[in-house]
C-alpha cells in the first residue's frame, strides 16, 4: 500500500516535471505598480517571442510593493506609477542598490463617474473639494447636479489603498503638497477594482488610470481651472501635456540596466514595446507609428 | 395499560419538530457547494476544453488557457508534500510512540496546535521574511512551497498522530511480546493498519495548498510568467493567484474565463478528495478489527 502512495507521488512529480522543456534562459524579475501591471504582462508576453531564452516574470501589488522589493533587492526591475521618494533613494542605497528612473510611457488619471451621472466637466479645483480632507462638496446637489439613482445625493468617494502609486499621485497633483484625502473614502486594492465599483454605484466618483476605462462607466472631462476648457482624457491627451492629471510611468533598474535588461528595456523603449503601450490606453514616450 | 397522556403526547410533537429542524439545518449545508458548484460549471463550463488546460494565456491573459498556472499549483503542491509529509509523519511518529509524557512533549503539541491556528497571512509573511529575504532563496518555487509545508505541517501531524493512535494499544504489546524492538512494530504493525488516515491528512494538505493565495503571493507566485516553471528555483503562476488576477486586475476578461479557472481549481480539489475517499474506504475494508 505504501509503494503504491508512494508511486502515486512519484507520478505526480513526474507529470510536472515532464513539462520540462530544456531551454537555457535569463530571468528577470519584474515587479510593482498595478497601474502598469498589464502592460509590464503584454512586454513579457510579447517578449518571448522576440528573445525566447528571457523569461520575464510580471507580479502587481502597488507601486510601493515594486519599490519595497526593489530596496530588498528582490527585483530586477520596479514599475512604479510615482517617483521613488528621497527616503526611499536613501535607504536603497544604504542596502547597497542604486535605483536608476527610466521613464517608459504616461498615464492619463482619469475620473470616473457612473453613466448617470450628468457631470459635464469637472475642475480640479472641484475635484480637490470632493476629495479634500476640508471638503466643501459632499452632495452632489452641491456642484448643482441631480444623479438619478442616487439617493440622497451623497458623494461616494472611491480611492486606492495608501501604497499606491495612483494614490499617491492624485494626492500630490489634485490635493496639492499638503492636501490630505477626506476620511470614510472606500480604498480599492487594484486599479480595476475603483471602475468597477463606480459602474455599479450610481453615487460613485473615483480615480484610475485611463486604461482600465469600459464602456459601462463614463470619464469626466476635466479643467485645469475655471477658465480653461475640459479635456477628455485621451491617450494622445496624456501624450502631449494637454490633460491636466497624466502622469510618467516609471520603471527602476539597479544601476544602469546591463546584459538582457538592457535588451529588455531598449526593446520596451523600440518601436514595439511602444505601441503595446498605446494599445493598452497609455502615451507612450516618442512618437510611434502603431498600426 | 399505557395510554399517552397530553405530556406524552406534548414531547412527542416537540421530538418531531427538533428532529425537522435539524435535518433542515443538515440539508442547508449542502446548499452553498450546490449553488457554488451549480453557479461554476453553468458560467465556466463552456471555456472548458482541452486547450483552455494546456495552452499559455495569450493577449494580455484574456485568452488562451491556463497551462502555466495549473502547472504552476502542481509543482507548488508536490514540492510542499515532498517536504511536509516525510517531515510531518517522522514528527507525529515520535510524538506518538515514543515522547514520554513531560512539559516538553506538551511543549511541542502546544507548538503544533498554535501552529494551526497561525492565519495565513502570517506565514506569508513569515516565508518572505525567512525564505525570500533570510534564506536567500528569493521568491521561487522553494520558499513558496516552504510556506505551504509549514503551514499544512499540523495537519499532517494530526491527522498521522491520531490515526497511529487509532491502531489497538494490542497490535503493539502482541509484537513487542514476540521480540520486535519499537521501529520493527511501527513499520511491520502500527503504520501499516493507520496509512488510511495518515493519507487522509495529506489529502486534507493538497487541498488547502492548492487553494491558498497569500502564502504563495510573496514567496513565490506570479502575476505572469511567459515561461513554465523548470525547477524549485523558479518563480511560477498558481491557479488561485490567476484567479485573483483574472477577475479583479485584468480590464476586459471575458466573463467566463474567471468562472472556468475556478472550476478548473475546485475541479482538482475534488478530484483529488474523491480519489483518497475512495482509496481509504478499499484500505478501511481491509482493517481486521
Amino acid at each position: 500500500m505504501k509503494a503504491k502512495f508512494i508511486s502515486i507521488t512519484l507520478l505526480s512529480a513526474g507529470i510536472a516535471l515532464a513539462a520540462l522543456n530544456a531551454e537555457a534562459r535569463t530571468l528577470i524579475q519584474n515587479k510593482g505598480s498595478d497601474t502598469l501591471v498589464n502592460v509590464a504582462q503584454a512586454w513579457a508576453e510579447q517578449y518571448r517571442e522576440i528573445n525566447p531564452e528571457v523569461a520575464v516574470a510580471v507580479s502587481g501589488g502597488g507601486s510601493g510593493t515594486g519599490i519595497a522589493a526593489m530596496i530588498n533587492g528582490t527585483v530586477d526591475i520596479a514599475n512604479s506609477s510615482r517617483k521613488m521618494k528621497k527616503r526611499e533613494l536613501a535607504l536603497a542605497r544604504k542596502r547597497g542598490r542604486d535605483p536608476v528612473e527610466h521613464v517608459v510611457g504616461y498615464d492619463a488619471l482619469a475620473i470616473y463617474l457612473h453613466p448617470n451621472n450628468p457631470a459635464k466637466s469637472l475642475t480640479i479645483a472641484q475635484i480637490a473639494d470632493i476629495y479634500g480632507r476640508k471638503s466643501k462638496i459632499k452632495k452632489w446637489t452641491d456642484l448643482g447636479l441631480e444623479v438619478p439613482g442616487c439617493k440622497e445625493q451623497q458623494i461616494i468617494l472611491v480611492s486606492r489603498q495608501n501604497n499606491s502609486g495612483t494614490y499617491a499621485y492624485f494626492k500630490k497633483a489634485v490635493l496639492g503638497k499638503k492636501g490630505k484625502y477626506r476620511m470614510g473614502t472606500l480604498d480599492m486594492h487594484g486599479s480595476k477594482d475603483v471602475v468597477e465599483l463606480v459602474e455599479k454605484t450610481p453615487c460613485a466618483i473615483g480615480y484610475s488610470g485611463l486604461a482600465y476605462a469600459t464602456d459601462h462607466v463614463k470619464l469626466a472631462c476635466i479643467a485645469k481651472d475655471a477658465e480653461s476648457a475640459c479635456v477628455v482624457p485621451s491617450v494622445a491627451a496624456a501624450g502631449d501635456g494637454s490633460y491636466p492629471i497624466a502622469r510618467p510611468l516609471y520603471m527602476y533598474t539597479n544601476g544602469e540596466p546591463k546584459g538582457e535588461i538592457k535588451s529588455y528595456m531598449d526593446w520596451i523603449y523600440g518601436e514595439q514595446g511602444q505601441c503595446i503601450i498605446v494599445k493598452k490606453g497609455y502615451a507612450p514616450i516618442s512618437d510611434v507609428s502603431c498600426k | 395499560m399505557f395510554a399517552a397522556t397530553e405530556l406524552n403526547r406534548k414531547n412527542q410533537r416537540t421530538e418531531k419538530l427538533v428532529r425537522i429542524l435539524f435535518v433542515l439545518m443538515a440539508g442547508l449545508l449542502i446548499l452553498p457547494v450546490l449553488i457554488i458548484l451549480t453557479t461554476l460549471v453553468y458560467k465556466g463550463g463552456g471555456i472548458l476544453s482541452i486547450d483552455f488546460l494546456f495552452t499559455h494565456p495569450t493577449n494580455g491573459m484574456t485568452e488562451g488557457g491556463i497551462l502555466p498556472a495549473l502547472l504552476g499549483t502542481i509543482w507548488l503542491v508536490v514540492v510542499a508534500l515532498l517536504i511536509s509529509v516525510p517531515l510531518g509523519i517522522a514528527a507525529a511518529i515520535y510524538l506518538s510512540e515514543y515522547a514520554p509524557d513531560n512539559w516538553g512533549t506538551r511543549l511541542i503539541n502546544l507548538a503544533i496546535i498554535n501552529l494551526a491556528g497561525v492565519p495565513s497571512i502570517v506565514h506569508a509573511l513569515f516565508g518572505l521574511g525567512a525564505f525570500v529575504i533570510f534564506f536567500e532563496f528569493g521568491t521561487s518555487i522553494l520558499a513558496a512551497s516552504l510556506t505551504l509545508a509549514i503551514m499544512t505541517l499540523p495537519v499532517v501531524i494530526v491527522a498521522t498522530r491520531e490515526s497511529l493512535q487509532a491502531v489497538p494499544h494490542a497490535f503493539r504489546e502482541a509484537c513487542w511480546n514476540m521480540g520486535a524492538t519499537r521501529w520493527q512494530t511501527i513499520r511491520r504493525v502500527v503504520l501499516p493498519n493507520a496509512i488510511s488516515g495518515i493519507l487522509t491528512g495529506v489529502i486534507l494538505e493538497v487541498s488547502r495548498s492548492a487553494g491558498e493565495t497569500a502564502p504563495i503571493m510573496f514567496t513565490g507566485a506570479v502575476f505572469f510568467s511567459p515561461f513554465l516553471p523548470q525547477g524549485v528555483m523558479d518563480q511560477t503562476m498558481a491557479m488561485s493567484l490567476h484567479l485573483f488576477v483574472v477577475s479583479t486586475q485584468v480590464p476586459n476578461v471575458p466573463e467566463d474565463l474567471p468562472y472556468g479557472v475556478a472550476l478548473v481549481l475546485i475541479g482538482m480539489v475534488l478530484i483529488m478528495n474523491s480519489v483518497s475517499i475512495a482509496f481509504r474506504m478499499h484500505l478501511r475494508g481491509k482493517k481486521k478489527w
